[in-house]
């Protein structure tokens, strides 16, 4: 009940004109980093569902990757050829089945099942900048800003992209601009998974669901309050509060490039620091 | 005094490209006088390149002058060797005259105190005159506290241009950040009876996005022109001092109380 109240505040947003505005922040983007376009991977989630609608609002130059393993729900693979039809991008994509490249790792590292999850993550991040390369156009991230601060994604997997357009929206309200883009009930409404293994749910791992997580993360971030406040206004208990704040803390390392060893007087991202668009 | 509001999209330390667009917009504008956005010859969200780029500001900001019209742009000026200034240069009859900017603002997402030295209020409040009409010019950030425009239309200015660069927060189906500016435009065309000009820039720099939207409040404190939102555009207006008059003769604008900023001086 509490937690609806704030999931309320935070959908006080207005679809339309965030739309517009990532659409065009999105095209704009592409071109002034010199891309002919955008690729991008698709799962049969909301996230790459959102993402691929906005793209192809975006450019006309766009191209997906539905790269399923055996741990990929059937269902997911429909929804994304639905979507894909919904878009008609059915010249505008690739099938990759990628058990066959994670079999290999398997070989030489073994089969524990984080391990090889976000190795398939990785994998995908491979495919999609060989890809990209060959096409000159960029990778689009998929990740929003509820993932992003609990650090639910893989370092250099799916984490690895050029550019993150729902990143500044929570997964709540991910769900909110998909139903205004009619993206489909059932990919809107689909509990979140990273489907990195069988049976992978994002609130089975996490130990929370993406409700209590995005009305956590608002008031901690959006309203700079403390662990007690957030308690005591959610009506939730201290140490899930404080399980939440500990896992935005001790994932900053994924947020951020990695850290150089300081030696002269001017090192990169301290004293050097450059904008992204540099003439 | 006929004014063009040049909303142009500012290329990030491509100072090549926007001294072109410069160019082109004052050899095709019919207005008496054209202001840009702030900082709009180098850009906003500039980092070190700030220091990169100085000597092609410098040569940019001649070329500009040679054109020979009126007009307002945004550089970066060296006011002393290795002492940077967030400037707007003012050109008008074959002359040239810096205003600084006294509020660099550094939270958030800015971060202009690493770079720029702010301006001294002792030395460098300045208003200008243009046939009839006297302006002054308030770089963004120093809208956002009273003493400037005040300052400004005490001295005698009755239009105050403010080219600014406002990044975009909190886009909902309202624009937060336009409705503070909204706000604080018509605040001060309330307290001093001026007109006030906000000129902003527009597209991406990094991260953030400038939103363009740029404004003129009245006198009598109403937004009477508005630019587009996200994209760039050129607004023409043509300023007049009768509102300005007719504004000032119903309100307490003439009730200066020096002491007010005496008691201040100690706080």
């Amino acid at each position: 009940m509490r937690i609806q109240q704030v999931l309320e505040r935070l959908e006080r947003i207005d679809y339309s004109s965030i739309s517009e505005y990532l659409t065009l922040r999105i095209k704009d983007y592409i071109q002034n980093a010199g891309a002919k376009g955008g690729i991008l991977g698709i799962s049969g989630g909301v996230d790459s569902a959102v993402t691929a609608y906005l793209l192809s609002k975006a450019v006309d130059n766009f191209y997906f990757l539905l790269m399923p393993s055996e741990s990929t729900p059937k269902e997911d693979i429909q929804d994304s050829l639905d979507i894909i039809t919904e878009l008609s991008a059915e010249d505008k994509y690739s099938f990759i089945t990628i058990d066959p490249i994670v079999e290999k790792f398997k070989e030489s590292v073994g089969e524990d099942k984080k391990v090889i999850g976000n190795v398939k993550a990785r994998v995908r991040m491979t495919l999609l900048y060989a890809f990209a390369q060959k096409m000159n156009y960029l990778v689009i991230g998929t990740g929003d800003k509820s993932e992003l601060l609990l650090g639910y994604f893989t370092k250099y997997g799916d984490g690895g992209v050029d550019v993150l357009p729902i990143g500044d929206l929570y997964k709540t309200q991910v769900r909110g601009l998909g139903k205004f883009l009619g993206v489909p009930e059932k990919v809107v409404g689909k509990p979140s998974s990273p489907a990195l293994w069988e049976g992978q749910s994002a609130e089975g791992e996490l130990g929370f669901g993406y409700d209590l997580a995005d009305a956590v993360l608002y008031l901690m971030v959006e309203e700079m309050k403390g662990t007690e406040e957030i308690s005591a206004e959610l009506e939730i208990n201290k140490d899930l509060v404080k399980k939440i704040k500990d896992l935005v803390i001790s994932s900053q390392h994924k947020r951020l490039p990695p850290e150089i060893f300081r030696l002269s007087s001017r090192s990169i991202n301290s004293d050097w620091r450059y904008p992204r668009q540099w003439r | 005094m006929e004014v063009e509001l040049a909303q142009i999209r500012v290329k990030q330390g491509d100072i090549t490209s926007n001294l072109e667009k410069h160019i082109d917009i004052l050899s095709t504008s019919s207005a008496e006088c054209v202001i840009f956005p702030e900082l709009s010859l180098t850009g906003y969200i500039l980092r070190d390149i700030t220091y990169d780029i100085i000597k092609d500001a410098e040569t940019a900001e001649e070329k500009l002058a040679e054109q020979g019209k009126c007009a307002i742009f945004g550089t970066i000026r060296e006011y002393h060797p290795g002492i940077l200034r967030n400037t707007a240069v003012v050109l008008m009859n074959g002359k040239r005259e810096y205003v600084y900017k006294f509020y660099p603002p550094t939270y958030g997402l800015f971060e202009e105190r690493r770079y720029f030295q702010p301006g001294d209020p002792r030395k460098d409040v300045k208003i200008f005159k243009f046939k009839d009409i006297s302006f002054g010019v308030a770089i963004c950030e120093d809208v956002w506290h009273s003493e400037p425009v005040e300052a400004l239309s005490l001295m005698g200015a009755s239009v105050i241009f403010v080219p600014s660069s406002s990044p975009l927060r909190g886009l909902s189906s309202t624009l937060t950040i336009e409705q503070d500016w909204e706000t604080l435009l018509r605040a001060h065309s309330l307290m001093q009876n001026v007109w006030m000009i906000f000129v902003n820039s527009v597209g991406s720099q990094d991260e953030e996005y400038f939103w363009g939207g740029s404004m003129i409040s009245s006198p009598f404190g109403k937004i009477i022109v508005k630019g587009k939102r996200l994209e760039e555009d050129r607004l023409t207006f043509k300023l007049n001092l009768d509102e300005v008059r007719r504004a000032r003769y119903f309100s307490s604008f003439r009730d200066h109380q020096r002491d007010f900023h005496a008691f201040m001086s100690n706080l």
